[in-house]
């Protein structure tokens, strides 16, 4: 038989790849899937039970839920108009800003928090000015915020930014000229056909803000976060006493996931 | 009435360069081109969603030049309609409609109230079509741009909805700018054709005379004209020649009696073109084809073979092979029956002076 160029492989072949991807897929999802798994079977219960007896989890987990969720707000708040530039302008340094919003992904996250302590610190200028104004930042709830903002918000904007960008502006075009100001048609057209784009990641953003150890540790150890205080048990009293925290705590960051899922399927009007 | 003067704009990579044209007010004009002739682009610019980069814009006597495009009252279709899919049909033709009334009025003249139940993603394309048109004239625009607003409803309906369309421009005093790829849409509704490529304007004037007088030879392959011969013109005399006698209108306009040559043919030509080389376009209608020489006035004559004969539906095109020219006529199938045409037949290709365009 003769193979021309251009010719699919051989049936055989074929198999053999299709084998080594199965084999090396399967590796893979258990590798990220065992961990999680264990982590959930060897503490998830104890970690049920210490929500009943545990005071310091519970406060903890309580102001993870509410620092990651103020962190989130702000980032829908400032993102959205940022997003939203990104995906329908086109203007001189748009690549650099893009650049610049992703960086906070990039650094090492205690680098992140180094930075922001350099920021924010009481020994910087606007850190003064905080503080001269009643608002400290380092080592409050505050500091948090400002640690899982840095760095959740890029995923937002990211997320959002690709939201806006399966809109087609070919509606908002339409809406103008049936009388829409470019706000009017943003809130009538683009922010309805994105709606679950943006929700989508908001939840990332929200779920990893929920994750972040590094610069919260060094902007604000205390009041502990449930990162932060299964850091603090797994350091102070061993594995055994960090297993349940941390159980607890990936189950909180698994709520997103599911919610993810459920808002999966085509967003109404993007672009296929 | 809508009024471009030396108008640019850029979009993406693609320039508008300046468009230059007017449709007078209460006019409808056609813009014919090419795919990525531009003509999408221009209907937007003129919309105000493509920023203007040089140029003005006037619509109904007002220099919208720097307007945004909610006050500049117009009313926009896309041939893919877009119509809002988070909204039913009825709120999609409300959106920005007059009043309910006007809303439901239009709806009703589209055939689009038959639809106001269904979900905007059950529609076919010709029913998003209708709704769009619907929508855009809820608002009671006073120019409205249309891109290719028929092209996805069924011949039947076409036909209505064309001549809705036209109506509400006419009751309305509207001012209305298509864009077209059917020659005959834009013979059948245009006032002005406009005829764009490469984001700049070709030719404009009455669609009559774009059709007939092409200002160039690409212009004329374009709008369909099956025979375009390159060749030299030579002015015949200053007074009518005696086989212009009878026809004496066209040499009052300026005309002059010519003679083209291209390869092995002599054309006998009106026309208005200098001395020279250039192309002469005849379109196949205007070629009659007999067995024998006519008796008729028709002053070019030529004998030669069918090469050819292409039937489509009614009509059949036949090429004829004259002196290794080939010429191609377009008559009814009926007629070519009757003639007993088939490849080898000879016969008399006859077409007037006026018939043949110099350009």
């Amino acid at each position: 038989m003769t193979v021309g160029v251009g010719a699919p492989p051989a049936r055989g072949a074929q198999r053999v790849v299709a084998v080594v991807a199965a084999v090396a897929s399967s590796l893979l999802l258990l590798f990220l899937a065992v961990p999680i798994g264990k982590l959930i079977g060897a503490g998830g219960l104890n970690g049920a039970r210490q929500l009943f007896s545990d005071g310091e989890l519970r406060q903890s987990l309580g102001l993870t839920a509410f620092t990651a969720t103020a962190a989130t707000l702000l980032g829908v708040l400032g993102g959205t108009p940022l997003a939203w530039l990104l995906a329908r302008r086109d203007f001189r340094g748009r690549a650099v800003l893009a650049a610049v919003l992703d960086l906070p992904l990039l650094i090492p996250h205690p680098v992140a928090g180094i930075a922001l302590l350099l920021l924010l610190g009481r020994e910087s200028a606007v850190g003064g000015a905080l503080l001269a104004a009643g608002l400290r930042v380092v080592g409050t709830p505050l500091g948090i915020i400002a640690a899982m903002l840095f760095v959740a918000a890029p995923l937002f904007i990211s997320g959002a930014r690709e939201a806006f960008a399966r809109v087609e502006p070919r509606y908002e075009a339409v809406a103008r000229t049936l009388g829409d100001s470019p706000l009017r048609a943003f809130m009538r057209i683009t922010l309805p056909l994105s709606r679950r784009g943006l929700i989508a990641s908001a939840v990332v953003m929200w779920a990893r803000a929920v994750s972040e150890f590094g610069a919260i540790v060094v902007l604000t150890y205390n009041p502990k976060v449930a990162s932060v205080l299964s850091y603090d048990r797994f350091t102070s009293f061993g594995l055994r006493e960090a297993l349940p925290v941390a159980a607890v705590l990936a189950v909180l960051a698994l709520i997103p996931l599911i919610a993810l899922r459920t808002l999966r399927g085509a967003d109404d009007g993007v672009r296929s | 009435m809508i009024d471009c003067r030396a108008l640019s704009a850029r979009h993406g990579s693609f320039r508008l360069v300046d468009v230059s044209f007017v449709v007078p007010a209460g006019k409808y004009g056609v813009v014919i081109g090419p795919a990525g002739s531009g003509k999408t682009t221009l209907l937007e610019t003129i919309a105000g969603i493509v920023p203007q980069t040089s140029g003005a814009l006037w619509l109904h006597g007002r220099d919208v030049t720097s307007v945004v495009p909610e006050v500049r009252g117009i009313g926009l279709v896309y041939q893919h309609a877009f119509l809002f899919p988070h909204l039913s049909v009825a709120r999609n033709i409300a959106y920005g409609a007059a009043s309910a009334e006007v809303a439901e009025q239009v709806a009703r003249r589209f055939g689009a109230d038959a639809l106001t139940d269904r979900p905007v993603r059950a529609l076919s394309g010709g029913e998003r079509q209708l709704v769009a048109l619907a929508r855009a004239f809820a608002r009671r625009p006073g120019v409205v741009l249309l891109d290719e607003p028929f092209s996805a409803l069924d011949p039947r309906r076409r036909t209505i909805v064309r001549r809705e369309v036209r109506a509400l421009h006419r009751e309305w005093g509207l001012t209305t700018l298509q864009v077209t790829h059917d020659f005959t849409e834009a013979g059948l509704l245009g006032d002005v054709a406009i005829l764009l490529d490469g984001g700049r304007v070709l030719q404009s004037g009455a669609p009559e005379e774009v059709f007939r007088r092409p200002a160039s030879p690409y212009i004329a392959e374009f709008l369909g004209a099956e025979n375009v011969l390159a060749g030299t013109a030579r002015v015949l005399e200053e007074r009518a020649p005696d086989w212009l006698e009878g026809e004496p209108a066209p040499l009052a306009h300026g005309y002059r009696a010519m003679e083209f040559t291209s390869g092995s043919l002599t054309l006998y030509v009106v026309g208005d073109f200098p001395a020279g080389t250039g192309y002469a376009v005849i379109r196949a209608e205007e070629i009659v084809l007999s067995l024998l020489p006519p008796d008729g006035s028709a002053r070019n004559r030529f004998r030669g073979l069918v090469s050819e004969l292409a039937t489509l539906g009614a009509l059949t095109r036949v090429t004829v092979d004259v002196e290794g020219v080939p010429l191609v006529a377009s008559l009814t199938t009926r007629s070519a029956k009757e003639l007993r045409l088939s490849e080898g037949t000879a016969v008399t290709a006859s077409f007037k002076a006026t018939g043949v365009h110099l350009c």
